[in-house]
Parts: C-alpha cells; sequence; structure tokens
C-alpha cells in the first residue's frame, strides 16, 4: 500500500514538474502570495515579536507530507497541515515570516565547544544523544530569474533550474543551501539573518531573503523533529507566485 | 567492485580482551569533541550484549536485495560518555575523589566475562571489531547524499564529512552498528580502516598495537596477503553475519581451542567449550566446516606433520601477519 503510495505520488510530482517544464504553464492560479510594502524598518519586523506582523495579510498554504522515500522508512501522519506565512518587502529584502502550529518543541542548545584544542582540555564536549531530530523550516527559490513561467522541480530543483534554499535549524541555526536535483543540496557557507520564537505549541519564524521580483515562484518546507524529519522526511508546499 | 580490497583477520583463539587496540584507536581517531562515546574499535564479550548493547539483533543489511529497517541505537544503548572531575583534584584543591560524571550506568563491554553456560560451565571469548568496509555496504546504499563511498583503490568505506548532513539513516542500515553519530559536528563517522597509515606502508594502529598478535592485515586479492592465504586458501577464517548480506571484509578463526575438558582423544567438536550452536550464530553454517578443518591442523600437528595455516596463525612477526602494499594501490588524486 505504502509503495503505491509511493509511487503514484512521486509521479504526480513529476508529472507536475514535467509538464511545467515543457509548457510553461504558469502554477495554479490561487497560488499566489501577495507581498505588502512595509514601511517598517526590517529590525522592527525580525525582531519586534508577533505583534509588529499583524497588519500584514496572511495566507494559509497548505502542506503535504512526502510519501515515505525508502523501504525502511517508519510511516508518519500528517500532523501539521499548514503554514502561515506573510511577507513584507522592506528596503533591499523580503522579509517571510512562517507560522506553524507544532506542538513538540524539539530544539536545544547544544553545549559551546571551547576555542582551545581538545587535546589541550581535561573535558571534551560530548556527544548527549544520537537520537533526537530537530524542527526547522526552509523556504526555496529559482537560483536564477526563472526564464518565462517555468518553475523548477520541486524536489530540489533541476540541472537546468538550481534552486537556493534558505534552511533554517531550531538547533543549529540558518544556513543558505544550493541545489540541482534531489541529492544535491550543498552548503554555500553563508547564513541569513532569522529569528525564531516557539511559544504556545506555536512556531514563527522570519527569515531574511534577497528581494526576489514579483513572479518569483517560491515553496516552503517543515521539518517536525518528533517525527524524525530530517533530508526529504519532512512537510512541504507546492509553489507559489510571489505577486 | 573495488579494484583492491584491504581485508583484517582475527583470530578469536589469541584475543586477551585487553582493549589495547581499543586504546590505540581511541588515541588516533576519536579522542575529539563529541567522540567520547565512539569506539571504531571495540572489543565484546561473547556471549554477551555487544556495543552497542543488541546491536546483533536490532536490523540493518540486506534482505532478498532490499535495505532492513532497524531504530537508531539510543545513548543508554551505548551508555553516555563520562568524564572524570580531575581539574578540582589536581587544581582547585578540593578533596573530593575523582568521581566520574555522569554516574556510569553502561558502556563499552560494560558486561565484560559475563558470558553464557554451556551446561554447567560458564564460557566467554572476546569479539573485536571494527568497521567491516563490506563489499556490499548497507550504510552506503542507505545515504541519501552520496557521502558514503567506497574507495576504488582499497576498498575502504569512508563518509565524506563535507557531504554528511547527520541523517543517521548509515547508522540505521549499518547491520553492525559501526557508524557513530557526532552531535557537535552533527555528522556521522566511523572506522577508516587507518588508510592513512596504510598508504604511508604502516598498518591499522588496532592491529600494531595488539599484544595478542591476532591481527592479520593485507589485500584479499593479493596472493601474497595472510588474509587471503588464511581466508581464501585454508578457509579457516569466515566473516561476522554473514546473512546480513553485506559482504564483510573482516575475518574471524573461530574460538575452538581448548576443548571443554582435560578431554583427550576425544573431538573438540564432541565436546566443545564454546556451543557450536553459538558460533554459527555468529559465523554462519560454515562455521562447523571451519572447527573441522582447524581441528584437523591441529592433530597433524600432534602427530609430528606441519600445518602450514596454523604456523602463519602463529604470526610469530609483523612481516607474517601484515602484507601492506601501497605500491599496489594506486591511489587516485
Amino acid at each position: 500500500m505504502r509503495t503505491r503510495q509511493l509511487v503514484v505520488i512521486t509521479s504526480a510530482c513529476l508529472l507536475l514538474s514535467a509538464t511545467w517544464a515543457q509548457t510553461g504553464a504558469k502554477p495554479v492560479a490561487g497560488q499566489s502570495l501577495s507581498v505588502a510594502a512595509s514601511s517598517a524598518n526590517a529590525d522592527s519586523l525580525l525582531h519586534g515579536g508577533p505583534a509588529a506582523w499583524n497588519q500584514i495579510a496572511v495566507k494559509h498554504v497548505a502542506l503535504n507530507r512526502t510519501p515515505p522515500l525508502y523501504d525502511t522508512d517508519e510511516p508518519a501522519t500528517l500532523e501539521i497541515s499548514t503554514v502561515d506565512v506573510r511577507l513584507a518587502r522592506v528596503s533591499k529584502n523580503l522579509l517571510v515570516q512562517l507560522s506553524w502550529r507544532d506542538p513538540t518543541h524539539d530544539a536545544t542548545t547544544l553545549a559551546e565547544v571551547p576555542n582551545t584544542p581538545p587535546e589541550t582540555r581535561f573535558r571534551k564536549v560530548q556527544t548527549e544523544t544520537d537520537d533526537r531530530f530537530f524542527d526547522a523550516a526552509a523556504i526555496m527559490f529559482p537560483a536564477k530569474p526563472a526564464s518565462g513561467a517555468i518553475a523548477p522541480s520541486l524536489q530540489m530543483g533541476d540541472t537546468e533550474h538550481p534552486v537556493e534554499i534558505y534552511y533554517w535549524n531550531a538547533t543549529r541555526g540558518s544556513m543558505v543551501m544550493q541545489a540541482q536535483g534531489r541529492g544535491t543540496t550543498r552548503r554555500t557557507g553563508q547564513n541569513f539573518m532569522v529569528n525564531s520564537a516557539y511559544q504556545n505549541g506555536q512556531w514563527n519564524v522570519i527569515f531574511e531573503l534577497p528581494d526576489l521580483p514579483a513572479g518569483t515562484t517560491v515553496a516552503f518546507a517543515v521539518w517536525n523533529g518528533s517525527q524524525k524529519d530530517r533530508d526529504g522526511r519532512k512537510y512541504f508546499s507546492v509553489w507559489q507566485v510571489l505577486e | 567492485m573495488s579494484k583492491h580490497q584491504y581485508a583484517m583477520l582475527m583470530d578469536l583463539n589469541k584475543c586477551l580482551g585487553c582493549q589495547t587496540c581499543t586504546i590505540a584507536c581511541k588515541k588516533l581517531w576519536t579522542d575529539r569533541d563529541g567522540t567520547g562515546y565512539m569506539y571504531w574499535n571495540n572489543v565484546e564479550t561473547r556471549p554477551g550484549l555487544g556495543y552497542p548493547r543488541q546491536w546483533d539483533r536490532i536490523g540493518g543489511g540486506w534482505k532478498d536485495g532490499a535495505l532492513q529497517p532497524s531504530p537508531l541505537p539510543t545513548m543508554d544503548d551505548y551508555g553516555h560518555a563520562w568524564e572524570y572531575n580531575y581539574e578540582q583534584r589536581l587544581y582547585e584543591g578540593k578533596k573530593q575523589p575523582v568521581m566520574p560524571s555522569p554516574e556510569p550506568k553502561s558502556g563499552v563491554n560494560w558486561d565484560e566475562d559475563v558470558g553464557g553456560m554451556n551446561e554447567d560451565e560458564n564460557y566467554f571469548f572476546y569479539l573485536p571489531r571494527i568497521c567491516n568496509h563490506c563489499t556490499h555496504p548497507a550504510c552506503l546504499e542507505a545515504c541519501p547524499r552520496k557521502a558514503i563511498y567506497k574507495r576504488d583503490e582499497d576498498g575502504i568505506v569512508v563518509i565524506d564529512q563535507d557531504r554528511c548532513q547527520g541523517y543517521r539513516y548509515c547508522i540505521k542500515a549499518c547491520p553492525y552498528k559501526k557508524i557513530y553519530f557526532n552531535e557537535v559536528t552533527g555528522k556521522s563517522e566511523k572506522c577508516i580502516f587507518c588508510y592513512p597509515r596504510l598508504e604511508k606502508g604502516d598498518v591499522n594502529a588496532c592491529a600494531a598495537q595488539c599484544p595478542g598478535r591476532l591481527r592479520f592485515v593485507g589485500l584479499l586479492d593479493d596472493p601474497e596477503s595472510p588474509v587471503h592465504k588464511l581466508v581464501l586458501v585454508h578457509k579457516i577464517a569466515l566473516p561476522l553475519f554473514p546473512e546480513k548480506g553485506t559482504q564483510p571484509n573482516v575475518f574471524y578463526v573461530p574460538p575452538f581451542n581448548p576443548p571443554k575438558r582435560e578431554n583427550y582423544g576425544k573431538s573438540i567438536q564432541e565436546d566443545p567449550r564454546v556451543p557450536l550452536d553459538y558460533l554459527i550464530y555468529l559465523f554462519g553454517p560454515e562455521a562447523k566446516d571451519v572447527i573441522t578443518r582447524l581441528e584437523a591442523e591441529l592433530n597433524k600437528t600432534q602427530e609430528g606433520g606441519r600445518s602450514e595455516a596454523l604456523q602463519l596463525l602463529i604470526g610469530r612477526d609483523a612481516e607474517t601477519r601484515y602484507h601492506v602494499r601501497p605500491q599496489l594501490v594506486q591511489i587516485q588524486l
């Protein structure tokens, strides 16, 4: 049954990307995101808490659960069905607030590693736990301006359409990644500004992206640590178009 | 398939359980942050829980061409690495005794020398374990990042620390649970078969330091190497859990001697110290054939003859035990 689901959903994704790639058709109408032009400064939106975002229109974006990718994957249920997205263009940046309900707070503060060689210390920093995974979220968009209305493959882009991924992890922080297809994700070594808060069973995470022009496609992903999410085991949205 | 394959053979009849190999490996490779609980080389008492405990029963490996499921071992299964409060005793002048923290509740070879019962007699032996550098590695197949690769020149399986994202599918897939997650770096690590030493013509640290002289190292495909001779010519060594399907390249001479009692004239198989069923559990049904061959070699020498296999197993000097030939291994740079 699971194998059949995998085949059906994977085929659907591939078919969808292939259709876009071949026809250049626009993603389905209704999947557009309005972007507020905010006169507030970036700092107040990044660090001002949820109140600073209240005036900005929210879009509830549906999340899907990736099917089991490997034969040995444990099944996972759809625990997070939507992510709330708010966008604001501030000076030369695009600020994106992602909010989602997640009853389990899977994050920790790892012990700081002293700036001295381990062999000079009495104590090493130890691995506390080997089997925990942390909450995370990411925003993906084409690495180069899309030609026409062709969207890259949802599976981390493809060789013709590389993607940039702004990834945030509740424990390990932010990193910018690039990819040209599934399994090709690599870290660029760059970070980005991010502010995250977990309160009353809800994550609010604000990403500072470079300014993306109207018509850019963006997609969102959420990982739930308590569901052992990592890699392609996650929640994902289909492509959305910035207005 | 790699061009060559380094392999190791361990004669379990000679293992003292002294852990010198464990310490040699630890001092060389896993004396860093996040690696306290890692033993790329460990020696465990058999029968016993193993390290991590019950690793041999929780899954992984291959069956009918498909990877088999397995949970991740927990830190309780490994035992949390503990540190001692030397600072307060040595530098701060406090008089409390030096104590470990956190309180040790489990650890490597925690059930040392407990063993099992063979009818009315207790028995145990030691099983040293490193990564098996398998010909058909489940870890490599399981990694969605393609961070694990098998070196074409010598068959050593390594994890590219730049590509690894710490997803831990490899740990689940490895039926020997010989990959460890470093939470400090967020990446997984494993035995590298001391390839930097081999490339210089030095043997693996665990082998070099072994006072029992039980380890043999060489290319499996090199007819001059002792491993080739003992495994493929004399056929007196077997891999661990061959049914897991990964085709390990670490081989063991099963423990067979001495017999259970001073029972001269009686076959070892008639009165074994280690029950044959347990050896078959560890090494597969061929264990019986190997014991038969070993006993025949033993009988040959006891009757005044000469056994090339046993002479080789004695392994008096490093030249006999190791055949490290970097000149055969063309390293691709």
